[in-house]
């Protein structure tokens, strides 16, 4: 019954399913709901697992491929498929959606209506790692946009408003770049030469195809993949969010509430990062390697901004959304180093491009578990005291000895402590940046002190000391055994990724070498503008 | 000797392994097993790292047979070499000279083990794993370091005992009320952090590879920061230890930027060959750079380093003749790598000037203070500049000389005005660890790593003692309220003065009678007088040591005066002294033992033999760098010529410093009040440790601070005010749209359904309901549209 091509489809859609079958409860089984909620994320992990069964270990292409006409006239098709580099971040959009759910116990306001939208969260998540075809993708992209902007603006704090309308902007905004971009590949792609790729007139959307063509070289003029990987960046950076484009970030976190701030952290985040390596980098290799510098640039200013804008805050939870920031500066910096030789155009240290690319995605995952535990760490205290300022906290380590002995072991994974997550997607980016500037890779490594320093403060503030200095001291109680297992479920994978890294390397290191050559055939074959200048001299 | 390689690995794996073992039971399982009040936490983690010292010795025994025991063989002709392509190391093998090698290469075996043990990721030709790399310092460090963890944590289960009740009262934390304040006890948590200590600290002994040795580099700084704010009540406590973190990242920023160059020039971490996947053997970073003769090859013009990546007949690693096959590095590249990795061992052995953060780490409990910073982790960076030696050229060596020479002088005269017992003994550590940088920079390879062993033994026994003097005086550390304890503590008062007379390099003179002290600092001094000698612009490099062992010997002596002769400074404390119990004495006798056995014989003796038997090839002959315009190194018949004249000046500078501290503190003939009174400004400046804290708060810790503002604040009033101000633009136009929807739109709209409304009016006058007169409009537009037609239509 369930082959990989079916499954893709599963995935995305039996969240939708329990959604539809939520509508009947009744309005006051509220306990009920949950238990079901949970159930359907918790489907779709085992299937994320099963397809985890179903992946032919190295074949660096796509697996499990699908192609159902949807949009005829437009060559619009229903097509999915994955590789290592979809497979790694769908079974980890899985397990942080079950966690989160887990952690949605709290959520007393409209729970139905909540958890409705949760799990169509869920499925738009899904639908945009397994799309192939670029409108799907776009609409998926979409679908995920207006429950995000609910979750935020109905059960967020004080200001959830200003939060969710500023999420929302900032995600349309991305949204409308990336559908410019997609209609001038549409129509770019309408030539008799990609005819002879696509097989059929008119222009395409498969995002396969259409990487095929950027790869000949023929079909995408220079002009055209510079502006595109320029919108396409763009829309993805905003998601990432690298600087300048990530002040949505801390606000939307700060007011969604906890579970919400997970899933935002563990995994839309991610998604920009996926955009960057699946779309913007294949579709314009030769727009990314003309703007490698800037990406790792912006990497680079990320990471060490990230901290400082970290160090600053006396906001827990704002400090926490601003270490995403810094953390996901190490993913564009990995995905970026790719580095040329000026005479030939191929790629000169390819390992070090590809250690840089795996170490990337290994970070996206690593930050995936991290991150939204430490903001669980964070809503478990809040839930107490009510509180977030970090000047106003201390002694939890007395109160709440396991507690704290379980957010220190997520921050210290957070501060890139070897055996713990951080450390191994951190330190390989770095070191693969050399080879590509000694001047960014030697800023990129500043940022093991910043990280150290706004983390070990924090937990100063928070957990250490004597007694607690804020209000409402008598309401700290010890973890419920409900929190415990979301600690637990939190704390394992921190640990197992951080001794085995192979456990994500032997998914992606084969799809990344593959889309490493391609890549790098793509910008050699591309005319370059300068060159023919030169020739005509 | 594949089998032997094998078990030493194993066993040594075993010796890293418990602890850990032991570390994740304690930590999980230790409150619900057994409880607050119950030693058995103490216990496990005591046999972990018992049997680990068993482990560790046995592997050093197969290790001795399987070489024939050549390391202890008196001739020079019995050094021993590895067996070709058996993933060991050609640059760490022997000590005489490399011709001899090929020579004697039949009857020679195998001494240096190295292999994989677990790979970590690959990434086309990229392999980053961990592997063991096993040879004679290996083995002494293990033994070392498993053996002085032993006694330390025997010691402890004694000094944390009173961790064991339901109702600690941590009589240094104050709450509101002005009581103290009351806690569980952590007895087991202290003996968990210890064992993942001792795990952490092994893997970095044991490692294969320069990565391998950052990840124990970092896991053993967090368990510093564990143990050291182990008391996280105390803000002292918990500062201290995020000071201790922070300040060694600083060093680890140029670690990193070491293993950025290092993997990008060298493409691999390993110290040691490997075997390829592809059956050929790849040369680790030893061979590549050294080769076979210690030598690096390099390019005419001097500039860039050719490195050695070609096997020749002899199976010797030569850097290819062809250029298209030639790697390279550039020497200024090779320089900033090694100054980058020397940058880590700076922030974690506590050099100038990095060297704040370890005062401040006696915050911790003084079994840690023992372990962790003295013996063992602060020991680690002496360890791995020793390890990575061949990496070295001669200008980081000058380097590193230099900041030991300061380290060594800086720790020394804070130590002179520090009244903590606790406090001295930490400057003190400073000092001596930048004795060992010094003598690793004059090209003393042996002669630092010595000083690394018998310092571990002598401080070790030092602090347990002074954890020994704090417990018998109830928590009191200030030497100023102690004095007069030999009588209440005799066992501590004599093995600490054991281990001050080692400290202070005290010998019988004429003999090579004398503590192990002794042997150690004058191996380095008579290095660094032979390395002046070769190099006279660098005469500091031994005046200031030589200087610094008076200092030494003076502030020690000091300690020990004030502590335990004179009379009682605070008779209410001293009525309550008492000896502490066995647990705790039982170890200080056995360390006093080592720290004033272990060097016996000196260079002569086996310890020393035991650790340059690993000597990298080269240093035995020296370097002569007049040619390249750079410092030369003295090679061991320059240093053994400088041996008597250096031994007898640090001997004399002992003894002097010995006689001006008994005459201050002794015998009280100066009071040392009156050379404070008259040297106040110098007191002040060394009781403030020469201003470092001042300085890096202001140089480092507010702009820090002030930049993070900074960054917070462009997010809040340019990043979000661009934005509002488009959603306000957003907004007036949307506004401005009304108006003109209202206005104009609408008003055309509401036009155009005005004039259709009057054109309707007008036009219900037509409608008549008369059926002639709709007949005749008929009739007339029938015929004007075919006029229509037939006018418009085109023709033909």
């Amino acid at each position: 019954m369930f082959t990989a091509e079916t499954l893709t489809s599963w995935i995305i859609f039996v969240p939708t399913i329990f959604a539809f079958f939520l509508v009947f409860f009744e309005k006051k089984a509220v306990e009920a709901m949950r238990v079901f909620a949970l159930a359907g994320t918790v489907v779709t992990f085992f299937l994320s697992l099963a397809l985890i069964g179903q992946f032919t270990a190295g074949d660096g292409g796509m697996q499990g491929l699908v192609k159902k006409e949807w949009i005829a006239s437009w060559n619009i098709n229903y097509q999915l498929g994955y590789d290592g580099i979809s497979l790694t971040l769908v079974v980890l959009s899985a397990f942080v959606f079950l966690v989160s759910m887990l952690a949605s116990w709290g959520i007393e306001k409209h729970v139905k209506g909540y958890l409705i939208l949760f799990l169509i969260l869920e499925t738009g998540v899904m639908g945009v790692f397994f799309a192939l075809d670029f409108f799907l993708f776009y609409v998926f992209w979409e679908v995920m946009l207006l429950p995000m902007y609910f979750l935020i603006g109905v059960w967020g704090g004080p200001r959830r408003e200003y939060a969710a309308i500023k999420f929302f902007l900032y995600t349309l905004a991305g949204g409308v770049l990336m559908l410019i971009a997609l209609l001038m590949y549409y129509f770019g792609s309408a030539t008799p030469e990609a005819m002879a790729i696509t097989g059929h007139s008119g222009g395409s959307f498969d995002l396969l195809k259409l990487a095929e063509m950027a790869q000949s070289g023929k079909i995408f003029s220079p002009g055209l993949q510079v502006a595109g990987f320029i919108l396409l960046f763009i829309g993805f950076a905003i998601k990432v969010p690298t600087f300048p484009f990530h002040t949505w970030l801390p606000d939307a976190h700060v007011e969604a509430p906890t579970p919400i701030s997970m899933i935002l952290a563990g995994v839309l985040l991610k998604l920009g990062g996926y955009g960057i390596i699946r779309i913007a980098f294949p579709l314009c290799p030769y727009g990314a390697q003309v703007g490698a510098y800037a990406l790792v640039a912006i990497g680079v200013i990320s990471i060490i901004y990230g901290a400082f804008a970290a160090l600053a805050q006396t906001d827990f939870k704002r400090m926490v959304a601003y270490s995403s920031v810094s953390h996901m500066g190490y993913v564009l910096l990995g995905i970026a180093v790719w580095k040329i030789s000026e005479v030939t155009g191929a790629a000169e240290g390819r390992d070090y491009w590809l250690m840089g690319m795996n170490g990337a995605m290994f970070q996206m995952i690593a930050h995936g578990v991290s991150s939204p535990g430490m903001f669980f760490m964070v809503g478990v205290i809040y839930d107490r005291v009510h509180h977030r300022d970090l000047n106003q906290f201390g002694g939890l380590s007395g109160l709440m000895p396991n507690y704290s002995g379980m957010a220190a072991v997520i921050f210290f994974a957070g501060l890139g402590l070897p055996g713990l997550c951080g450390f191994i997607g951190e330190v390989f980016v770095v070191l693969s940046a050399w080879n590509y500037s000694k001047t960014l890779a030697i800023v990129s490594a500043g940022g093991v002190i910043l990280t150290a320093g706004y983390i070990l403060w924090a937990l100063q503030r928070v957990y250490l000391g004597p007694v607690y200095k804020g209000p409402h001291p008598e309401a700290i109680t010890p973890m419920t055994s409900r929190e415990q297992a979301i600690g637990w479920l939190l704390i394992v994978p921190c640990l197992v990724l951080g001794v085995y890294p192979n456990f994500v390397f032997n998914y992606t290191n084969d799809s990344l070498t593959k889309l490493v050559e391609t890549l790098d055939s793509g910008y050699q074959n591309t005319p370059k503008p300068n060159t023919v200048q030169t020739t005509q001299k | 000797m594949e089998s032997l390689g094998n078990t030493l690995a194993n066993l040594l794996t075993i010796a890293w392994l418990l602890p850990l073992f032991g570390f994740v039971v304690q930590i999980l399982f230790a409150l619900r097993w057994w409880g607050r009040k119950s030693k058995t936490a103490a216990y496990l983690a005591i046999f972990c790292i018992g049997a680990g010292f068993v482990c560790s010795s046995t592997a050093f025994y197969l290790w001795g047979e399987g070489t024939d025991w050549a390391v202890f063989k008196p001739s020079e002709h019995g050094h021993v070499e590895q067996a070709d392509a058996g993933g060991a190391d050609h640059a760490t093998a022997g000590r005489d000279d490399p011709e001899h090698k090929i020579t004697s290469h039949e009857s020679e075996k195998q001494a240096v083990f190295a292999g994989p043990l677990y790979t970590l990721a690959t990434f086309g030709n990229l392999h980053v794993s961990l592997d063991y790399y096993i040879d004679s310092l290996t083995l002494a460090m293990f033994v070392m370091v498993t053996l002085i963890a032993t006694c330390i944590h025997i010691f402890a289960t004694g000094y944390m005992a009173e961790e064991l009740v339901d109702d600690y009262v941590d009589h240094q934390v104050h709450t509101h009320d002005g009581g103290h304040f009351h806690r569980p006890g952590r007895f087991y948590k202290f003996f968990s952090y210890m064992s993942l200590f001792c795990f952490a600290m092994l893997g970095l002994v044991l490692a294969g590879n320069i990565f391998q040795v950052f990840i124990f580099w970092e896991l053993v700084g967090i368990c510093s920061y564990l143990l050291i704010g182990f008391y996280v009540e105390r803000h002292s406590a918990s500062t201290a230890a995020n000071k201790a973190f922070i300040v060694n990242r600083v060093g680890d920023f140029g670690f990193i930027i070491g293993l950025m160059i290092l993997w990008t020039s060298f493409g691999t971490f390993s110290f040691a060959d490997q075997h390829g996947t592809n059956g050929k053997v790849q040369p680790g970073l030893f061979s590549m750079a050294r080769g076979h003769d210690g030598e690096l090859t390099k390019t005419a013009d001097g500039k860039t380093v050719v490195l050695k990546t070609e096997q020749d007949g002899h199976g010797h690693w030569e850097a290819p003749a062809e250029p298209s096959h030639q790697k390279t590095i550039t020497y200024t590249l090779l320089i900033v790598a090694g100054l980058g990795v020397f940058g880590g061992c700076v922030g974690k052995s506590a050099q100038f000037p990095l060297q704040t953060w370890l005062p401040d780490a006696m915050e911790g409990p003084t079994p840690v203070s023992a372990l962790v910073h003295s013996a063992t982790m602060v020991a680690a960076g002496v360890y791995l500049a020793g390890r990575f030696y061949p990496m070295f050229v001669p200008e980081v060596l000058l380097t590193i000389a230099y900041v030991g020479c300061i380290t060594a002088f800086v720790g020394a005269t804070i130590a002179i005005v520090a009244t903590d017992i606790k406090k001295v003994l930490a400057y003190s550590t400073i000092s001596q660890l930048g004795y060992m940088m010094l003598g690793l920079g004059v090209g003393g390879w042996g002669a630092g790593l010595f000083h690394l062993i018998t310092h571990a033994c002598f401080k070790s026994l030092m602090f347990l003692c002074s954890g020994s003097v704090i417990a018998g005086c109830h928590h009191e550390q200030e030497m100023t309220k102690m004095g007069g304890l030999l009588r209440k503590m005799p066992i501590t008062a004599l093995t600490m003065l054991a281990g001050v007379i080692a400290i202070a390099g005290l010998a019988i003179p004429g003999t090579s009678i004398a503590f192990s002290g002794y042997h150690s600092k004058d191996a380095i001094l008579a290095t660094a007088l032979a390395y002046t000698k070769l190099n006279p612009i660098h005469f500091l490099l031994f005046v200031v040591p030589l200087l610094t062992a008076g200092i030494t010997s003076f502030y020690m002596f000091r300690l020990w005066f004030y502590t335990f002769l004179g009379k009682p400074r605070d008779q209410h404390l001293h009525e309550h002294v008492h000896e502490s119990p066995w647990e705790m004495t039982g170890p200080l006798l056995l360390l006093a033992v080592l720290a004033a056995g272990c060097a016996i014989g000196g260079e002569d003796g086996r310890l020393f033999k035991m650790l340059t038997f690993s000597e990298p090839v080269g240093v035995g002959h020296g370097v002569d760098g007049a040619a390249a315009h750079t410092v030369s190194l003295p090679g061991h018949a320059a240093v053994h010529e400088s041996h008597s004249t250096a031994g007898s000046a640090a001997l004399l500078a002992a003894f002097i410093g010995m006689s001006i501290s008994y005459l201050v503190y002794g015998k009280g003939v100066i009071n040392p009040a009156d050379i404070k009174r008259q040297a106040a400004s110098v007191h002040a400046f060394l009781a403030n440790k020469w201003g470092f804290d001042d300085l890096y708060d202001v140089m480092f810790v507010k702009p820090a601070h002030v930049v993070a503002k900074f960054a917070a604040a462009i997010d809040k009033f340019v990043f979000d005010e661009i934005l509002h101000t488009f959603v306000r633009m957003g907004i007036a136009v949307s506004k401005w749209d009304r108006k003109f929807d209202e206005g104009v739109i609408d008003g055309i709209v509401n036009l155009m359904g005005n004039s259709t409304y009057s054109l309707g009016i007008s036009l219900r006058n037509v409608q008549t309901g008369k059926i002639r007169q709709y007949v005749t409009f008929i009739a007339v537009s029938v015929v004007t549209l075919f006029v229509l037609l037939f006018a418009l239509y085109p023709k033909g």
